[in-house]
């Protein structure tokens, strides 16, 4: 009876004790099953409809925000127009993870644009058009949960091979409760920290779903950083593919 | 009768689509931009303008409102109205009449660059039809399209070189399936393109410092003929030459259905790569020499000093381009941007033809207008009827997130029209470099006329003050020989170094876009 108590015990304090314990290199699980949670979680839906304002915010404090809106169906398609700013009228359609787009209003042309320009920070901002285009990463990243606690998941992600992600190495936490990216370090090749990504305040939008309504991505090398108001949200409109096209970019000049 | 069918049928479509659509409020319909732009420019030479001496002043003094308004009563139809206010911001005045009128003294003109209905899913979900007032880019490379030949360029403002006159037009464009697009589009009349300042001095007169006459525009025959037409003044001093200014007269196409433009593209979507097929019938927006007429007359006043007066024509040769173009990203070569564009033209003969005439008895009441032999006659064939190749290669690369650069080869400026000045090559280089966020962006661009060696330099430093405010600093140098090696080759003149290409300038602009 006591050895069934004393064992009790042990199993008891591994479970509590498992949990907040560092997993040794042989025992690191793969990180796919949370980044597979994790992208239902942040896009799980059928489609997305988002208003953001972007505030960049630069090493002397000073600030300029744009707005622009953003429609996603699936991790691939994706159409963002601006709507302030000098580049009011600009917009930017990803059919496909090898295909984009731009509407150059100047110009009056719809451009295709190659892959390169995913390296380009997006609009000025700490982040690159390749952040921006990060919906999915379990397709992007291969991984191991590094660490795990009563509240989170810490994973160290490395591109998958072949894949340019514009980062060698990504610490990521994510919560146990909600599967919600969190703090994210991102690391070049050389091992810098180059970006840290935080969010904060939570809120459930009209559409019923909670995420995080500010989003703050920064560079801890110069002190810049930007942030994303997602000011709208909306979810399961019933978009169809036929939004996602260059049709849809010429209509809308 | 086709355009009230196709209003009908517009009309039909809009009203089957509001079935379905439920009408918005005001907000939700309307969309409000534009911008205004206000633009000094100076002119850094004397050695390019219509005498020398004549530079180191202001060029531009200019202030631009666009407005533009996009109203969609309907998710699937639109229309669109983009007018622009421009003035000028010189004294036009040169009477005392004009100085009691404010237009002479602060003239303005009203411009409207576009004014079209859209309407989606017209008569069939996958067709879109624009119909009005717009501008065509066909093409898939930067600029130099081979394949771009609906809208005639807009090049009053060298600085924007891909600025396009709007005409109105039809354009239906199908989607079948995922990979491809039909687009036809119809344009019921010419308009030429619209020459720069600068291009006046192709026909100009020029006059050494006495004020003596120099030389006249050299026409598109041999260098023996032109020879042989100079002779004909050799026996008189240029100093008692009167050559006036010459007056350039323009063929314009009649506004029959003959003279209107069409064109087709089909464009195709394959993985990394874009491509498509074009075909195009119209007219050549720039115009070619046609004929020209010299009266070499005694002057009535002095005697000894001749009055020559020099008319020429000009016009808009038919023709059929074949055009396709590619972009493709590639994936195993650091995802550099290619894109590439040829053209095939089929032009319409273009035989020039000269005349010079000399007084051989005047003119009076009694006897009529004044009687005049010919001294000369040469023609030359100025634009065969052969097809001729257009085409851009090139590629694009972000080397660093914040330096792009794109370098492309030209043949065939989009001036050229295989005449007797032929079609040219050209190296066109562009990099960007961006700092403090994207908020400062340095841009230079050049093109080098690779047969002559001349070139074009842009850089420009824009500050985006505050987003939708930005302020550039720019320049638009030519680099070449004003004068020809030979006076009497048409084909000797440099690209970029002949003055009617343009003249040195650095522009002050400031703009806010709303």
């Amino acid at each position: 009876m006591r050895m069934r108590n004393r064992l009790g015990i042990l199993l008891l304090a591994a479970l509590v004790l498992l949990p907040i314990r560092s997993l040794s290199a042989q025992e690191k699980l793969s990180a796919a099953p949370v980044l597979d949670k994790l992208d239902k979680v942040a896009n799980g839906f059928d489609d997305q409809e988002m208003d953001i304002e972007m505030t960049i915010i630069d090493t002397g404090g000073s600030k300029k925000s744009y707005n622009f809106n953003i429609k996603q169906k699936g991790n691939d398609r994706r159409l963002v127009r601006f709507r302030s700013g000098e580049i009011k009228g600009m917009a930017t359609l990803t059919e496909a993870a090898n295909r984009a787009y731009v509407y150059l209003p100047g110009y009056k042309k719809v451009r295709r644009v190659a892959a390169h320009n995913m390296n380009q920070s997006f609009a000025g901002s700490d982040f690159s058009n390749s952040d921006m285009a990060t919906s999915c990463w379990k397709c992007l990243y291969d991984g191991t949960v590094e660490r795990e606690d009563a509240s989170h998941y810490t994973l160290t992600l490395t591109p998958k091979k072949g894949t340019d992600t514009g980062y060698a190495r990504v610490s990521m936490k994510v919560s146990r409760q909600s599967f919600r990216q969190e703090d994210t370090d991102y690391f070049n090749a050389a091992g810098d920290l180059v970006k840290t990504f935080r969010v904060s305040n939570t809120r459930t939008y009209s559409c019923g779903v909670t995420q995080p309504e500010t989003i703050e991505m920064a560079d801890p090398r110069s002190g810049h950083k930007t942030t994303l108001t997602v000011k709208e949200l909306k979810v399961n409109q019933g978009f169809k593919d036929s939004m996602f096209t260059e049709r849809e970019l010429q209509w809308g000049k | 009768m086709r355009n009230a069918l196709l209003a009908v049928l517009a009309l039909m479509g809009i009203l089957g689509k509001a079935q379905v659509v439920h009408a918005q409020s005001w907000a939700d319909m309307t969309e409000f931009s534009g911008y205004l732009d206000s633009d000094v420019r100076f002119l850094v030479e004397d050695d390019r303008g219509p005498t020398a001496g004549d530079g180191y002043r202001f060029d531009m003094n200019r202030n631009d409102l666009d407005l533009k308004l996009t109203i969609r009563p309907f998710d699937q139809v639109k229309a669109v109205v983009d007018s622009r206010l421009r003035f000028y911001g010189f004294n036009e005045a040169a009477s005392l009449p004009e100085l009691v009128k404010r237009d002479p003294i602060d003239p303005y003109s009203l411009y409207l660059d576009e004014a079209y209905v859209g309407i989606q899913g017209f008569l069939f979900e996958g067709i879109d039809l624009r119909f009005g007032r717009m501008v065509q880019t066909w093409g898939a490379v930067d600029q130099f399209n081979p394949t771009d030949n609906l809208s005639a360029r807009d090049l009053s403002d060298p600085f924007n070189y891909s600025a396009k006159v709007p005409n109105q037009m039809i354009e239906l464009s199908a989607y079948p399936t995922d990979w491809l697009t039909l687009t036809g589009v119809f344009v019921p009349v010419f308009k030429p393109a619209q020459l720069p300042p600068s291009a006046l001095m192709g026909f100009a007169v020029e006059y050494d410092a006495n004020g003596c006459f120099a030389k006249a525009p050299v026409p598109p025959l041999s260098t023996a003929d032109v020879a042989s037409l100079q002779e004909l003044f050799s026996a008189v001093s240029p100093c008692n030459l009167n050559f006036v200014d010459p007056e350039v007269r323009t063929l314009t196409p009649e506004s029959t259905i003959e003279n209107s433009q069409a064109g087709f593209k089909a464009a195709f979507q394959a993985g990394d790569l874009d491509f498509s097929l074009s075909y195009y019938y119209g007219r050549f927006a720039f115009p070619v020499a046609y004929t020209a007429v010299a009266h070499v007359d005694p002057n009535v006043q002095t005697p000894g000093v001749f009055d020559v007066k020099y008319v020429a024509e000009v016009l808009y040769p038919r023709m059929h381009v074949a055009g396709a173009d590619f972009s493709y990203s590639a994936p195993w070569l650091f995802d550099i941007g290619f894109v590439g564009e040829i053209a095939v033209y089929f032009p319409e003969e273009v035989i020039f033809g000269m005349r010079a005439f000399q007084q051989t008895e005047p003119g009076s009441a009694e006897q009529g207008p004044p009687k005049r032999a010919l001294v000369a006659e040469k023609s030359a064939l100025n634009v065969p009827s052969d097809p001729f190749i257009k085409a851009t290669a090139g590629f694009d690369y972000t080397i660093l997130p914040w330096w792009y650069v794109n370098a492309m080869y030209v043949r065939g400026f989009f001036d050229e029209f295989n005449d007797a000045y032929g079609i040219r090559n050209y190296a066109v280089g562009a990099t960007e470099l961006k700092f403090f966020e994207d908020e400062v962006v340095l841009r230079l661009a050049a093109v080098l006329a690779v047969d002559d060696l001349s070139a074009t330099l842009n850089p420009q430093l824009t500050w985006i003050v505050y987003p939708s405010a930005e302020i550039a600093l720019a320049g638009l140098i030519f680099l070449g020989d004003t004068e020809p090696d030979d006076p009497f080759d048409y084909a000797a003149k440099e690209k970029f170094g002949q003055k009617a290409a343009g003249r040195s300038t650095v522009a002050l602009r400031a703009r806010v876009t709303w």
